[in-house]
């Protein structure tokens, strides 16, 4: 691990950690992705358009709701305050006016936190969202940078590199425009360096859809 | 969500395959489906693929006082959660039958089996033990449960290792993992739960049902056993009669089964051992087969940041000043005290339906205001600069007719069009209807 | 981005295109396709069709689903994106299986795999009257066509083409198995000329209902030759054509 961390940092820490990817790796959802960012692993889960229970029925667009299942524990407020930020970033992007008074659901089970959990919760979720085929408008990645207390910037930080840091920002970028569709941070930054994280985020958010389009690629090489 | 029906058609055929002694998936009826065993990078956690069917595992620990009836032993907490990823209809944070069943099933499995030497968790006797904390989350449902969670749970407590401690005197203290390796439990035996489902009444017998051969089963038969064969519970559900020899018939399968899948989980745990020993890949990265047209991996990337600096300088220099600080505060009457002009009241501003919609596209609104200044995070709020000499354009309503108000009336409730670029969320919501209106004309 | 530049439509067909991709369509097809099609006298001025996968946008499509991207020449020509989904969202014209899950009144009330379930009226089925009902119990299944089938309204279906005559649809038979698969499969079950189901046909005699719904009811002599078939077209989800025939080769050997 100490090897890993002095190789980012020699790098400028404006790397990546190995990503995977697997489309469709559960039978029974309608749509499912597992997302692997170094060691920070979740797995995503959609059903829907499905039908809506009873209050949850919106007139005119589809009701979205997305669960995050802690690893450990019941879900607390953390869980709740991510699902919403995660809920607001998917609803920017579905086309749920094409099924109103239908539900989808987006449950998402952290499988191994290793940092950056967010943006590879966000990650997953958008992988799901495009396995299960549902009508979307853009792509979205998720994107987490550290501000080292040095005043380097590491993308995609590790727990270690999350905990020393000054401050950690995640943005989900929108891939049709590249707009910050969600920023949520953690410690104090001045404007300068929120808006270098953001031009940070957005290209790698570049290399990310990349990877989208050839995990897809890959998916339908075959039919 | 729910489930979707299952058809005569469906029912009939199944009760006739199983007649002719023939399985969906072309097993045989004493067949196990393939186990599939792989660990995370943290210690204690596991994902254990049966078939289809697959449960996530994660031991964690945590030192409290011991229950006042058993001072010197350690607590082992099993909790079994059907995660609503799983299958349709399953509903989060509902205790379902089925699942206080198949709790209180996996907790004599595992912890009523004494599999756990919980006396070697106690720290300080009646004042400090190990509680050793077992979650298990179902992710895919594809029919027995209950085997797929025991042998992940048993599985997530052989790979566990929890922090040493020492005790001297009156004094406890706990190692991190880089002062001291970190302690397996010590585990007395692997109870495993073999399941088997029976057709027309006890005739006809199933190992390891699938989710379709459990929708149109009879009963159920639950048995744990370890490898020396020693039975640990024996369940029996869905009301039927079993005969003595007919459950004599399932413990001698379910020994075969469980010294099989003993080896297996021997194997996995010695093979990851090996790995971590020799310092190779591990984790579930390297779980995910290459050679699957649905897995896609990507080696470590680097992202160009060098110019970001450059780029958030151009945005900022770009970005219109923020508008002056009124740093002193006004005093109108002694208690009272006013900074600035305040910022505009959005109450009643716009309709219901607007609000909805401009609250759903939130998202594209903060789009917008990222482009210009996130003036919320850095925690001040924008004061409005009123323009006093020129009369302001005020396209806010609905309809396509142009108010003009004289500025002298309501200085504080109106926006001048050329401070738009500053963000508030009701200047989003104002962003958003201007944008609209353009797209109307 | 490759996204937003916008990639001209031809030059993507038979791709694999992403939501958010934007593909701009030629403003006049028939003047630019002159060139290429000398002599040929140029197409009359057609409306271009933009199937599922697909919406227009100002700059001109604006693909909302990941998937392949497929174009049809005749009529003007239809562009659409074949995707890999699950999930069945019912339309016009369909012909899928349900599962009867009620009776009330005057309907049936089947599960089609939608958000909805789709109501069947007791007389849209062949010869059926007030007096004359046909005897559907529930848990049977029903082959029919959706003929209202849209985003506002409950799904309705019908077991009677527009003349009257159930031309293969109706109660499906009691025997036989019901199973699942993605809906990009059945697509290709449902091709004309499909590889897949001349190849099966070639190894024994038995019947098969293909419902758009992803849902196949199969029906052989044995449950064995049954169960061969669900096995086969459950596995052809992720064959090419190559491994596919191998497997066919090694079954009809044994």
């Amino acid at each position: 691990v100490a090897m890993e961390l002095w190789g980012y940092r020699a790098m400028g820490g404006s790397c990546l950690r190995p990503f995977s990817c697997e489309l469709g790796p559960l039978s029974r959802p309608d749509g499912s992705a597992a997302f692997l960012q170094g060691d920070t692993s979740v797995l995503a889960a959609l059903y829907g358009p499905a039908e809506a229970k009873g209050n949850r029925e919106l007139p005119e667009r589809a009701a979205l709701e997305v669960l995050l299942r802690p690893k450990t524990g019941l879900p607390g407020v953390g869980e709740r305050s991510r699902e919403q930020l995660l809920r607001r970033t998917c609803e920017a992007v579905v086309l749920g006016r094409l099924h109103p008074r239908c539900a989808v659901s987006v449950v998402l089970q952290v499988v191994a936190d290793g940092g950056s959990l967010l943006s590879c919760c966000l990650n997953a979720a958008c992988m799901g969202l495009l396995d299960a085929g549902l009508p979307l408008a853009s792509l979205f990645c998720g994107v987490t940078c550290a501000l080292h207390p040095d005043g380097s910037l590491i993308l995609d930080p590790t727990t270690r590199q999350e905990q020393e840091a000054r401050a950690v920002l995640t943005f989900a970028i929108d891939s049709a425009e590249k707009k910050v569709l969600m920023a949520s941070t953690k410690g104090a930054c001045s404007m300068e360096e929120m808006q270098q994280c953001i031009a940070a985020a957005q290209s790698a958010a570049d290399t990310i859809f990349q990877f989208y389009r050839d995990s897809i690629r890959r998916r339908y090489s075959k039919s | 969500m729910k489930p979707s029906p299952v058809s005569n058609c469906e029912r009939r055929f199944l009760l006739r395959a199983i007649e002719e002694g023939k399985r969906l998936d072309g097993r045989q009826c004493y067949d196990y489906r393939n186990v599939r065993i792989s660990f995370g990078t943290e210690y204690g956690c596991c994902i254990v693929e049966l078939g289809k069917t697959r449960v996530l595992a994660q031991v964690s620990c945590e030192l409290v006082p011991p229950k006042p009836s058993r001072p010197t032993e350690g607590i082992l907490f099993v909790n079994l959660e059907l995660s609503p990823m799983a299958a349709p209809g399953l509903e989060p944070g509902r205790q379902s039958d089925l699942l206080v069943k198949l709790n209180r099933q996996i907790e004599r499995c595992l912890r009523n089996s004494r599999c756990i030497d919980t006396e070697s968790l106690c720290v300080v006797a009646g004042e400090k033990v190990w509680q050793i904390r077992l979650d298990m989350h179902l992710l895919n449902h594809d029919g027995n449960i209950i085997d797929a969670a025991s042998i992940a749970g048993i599985v997530a407590l052989c790979h566990f290792r929890r922090p040493d401690v020492s005790v001297q005197g009156e004094e406890v203290t706990v190692y991190t993992p880089e002062e001291r390796d970190p302690v397996p439990l010590s585990i007395h035996h692997m109870p495993i739960c073999v399941s088997f489902a029976f057709f027309q009444q006890g005739t006809y017998l199933l190992v390891d049902p699938s989710e379709r051969e459990e929708r149109v089963m009879d009963g159920l038969l639950v048995i744990a056993m370890n490898k020396h064969q020693e039975i640990c519970t024996i369940d029996s559900s869905g009301g039927i009669v079993l005969l003595k020899n007919q459950v004599l018939r399932c413990s001698k399968i379910t020994a075969v089964k469980v010294a099989e899948i003993t080896e297996l989980i021997q194997k996995a745990l010695e093979n990851d051992q090996k790995v971590r020993k020799e310092g190779g890949k591990f984790g579930f990265a390297e779980s995910i087969p290459n050679q699957k047209i649905t897995a896609f991996k990507m080696e470590s990337a680097a992202v160009d940041t060098n110019n970001v600096e450059e780029q958030a300088e151009e945005i900022i220099t770009k970005a219109d000043p923020p508008s002056e600080v009124f740093a002193n505060p006004v005093l109108y009457t002694p208690g009272t005290a006013q900074i600035g002009e305040g910022i505009e009241n959005s109450w009643g501003d716009f309709e219901e339906s607007e609000r909805e919609e401009a609250a759903e596209e939130e998202g594209e609104g903060d789009a917008t205001a990222s482009e210009c200044q996130k003036m919320e995070i850095e925690g001040t709020s924008i004061i409005e600069e009123t323009k006093t000499d020129e009369p302001i354009l005020l396209s806010d309503s609905e309809e396509e007719e142009v108010v003009i108000l004289q500025p002298q009336e309501l200085p504080k409730k109106t926006r001048a069009q050329t401070n738009l670029k500053q963000g508030s969320t009701s200047k989003k919501a104002f962003i958003k209807r201007r944008k609209k209106k353009r797209a109307a004309h | 981005m490759a996204a937003r530049g916008g990639v001209a439509v031809e030059e993507r067909v038979g791709q694999v295109v992403l939501p958010g991709d934007v593909l701009v369509v030629p403003a006049h097809p028939d003047e630019d396709g002159e060139r290429l099609r000398l002599g040929a006298p140029p197409a009359p001025h057609t409306r271009l069709l933009c199937g599922p996968g697909l919406r227009r946008c100002d700059a001109g499509l604006l693909v909302t689903k990941c998937g392949l991207l497929r174009h049809r020449q005749a009529a003007g020509g239809a562009y659409w994106v074949d995707s890999q989904q699950k999930r069945y969202v019912p339309i016009k014209g369909d012909h899928a299986i349900g599962i009867v899950t009620a009776k009330a009144g005057d309907v049936f009330k089947l599960d089609v795999g939608g958000s909805e379930q789709a109501s069947l009226s007791y007389l849209a089925f062949e010869g059926a009257t007030k007096r004359n009902r046909p005897n559907v119990q529930v848990g049977d299944l029903i082959y029919g066509q959706f003929v209202v089938a849209n985003k506002d309204m409950e799904p309705e279906m019908v077991c009677v083409d527009s003349s009257g005559r159930s031309s293969g649809m109706g109660i499906i038979g009691q025997d036989g198995f019901l199973f699942k698969v993605s809906l990009g499969l059945i697509r290709k079950l449902l091709a004309p000329k499909s590889e897949i189901i001349q190849e099966l046909s070639q190894l024994y005699p038995f019947e098969m209902v293909l419902g758009m719904n992803g849902r196949i009811w199969v029906k052989a002599r044995t449950v064995q030759q049954t169960l061969i078939i669900v096995n086969i077209l459950e596995a052809c989800e992720y064959m090419t054509a190559e491994q596919r025939k191998q497997a066919f080769a090694k079954l009809s050997g044994n």
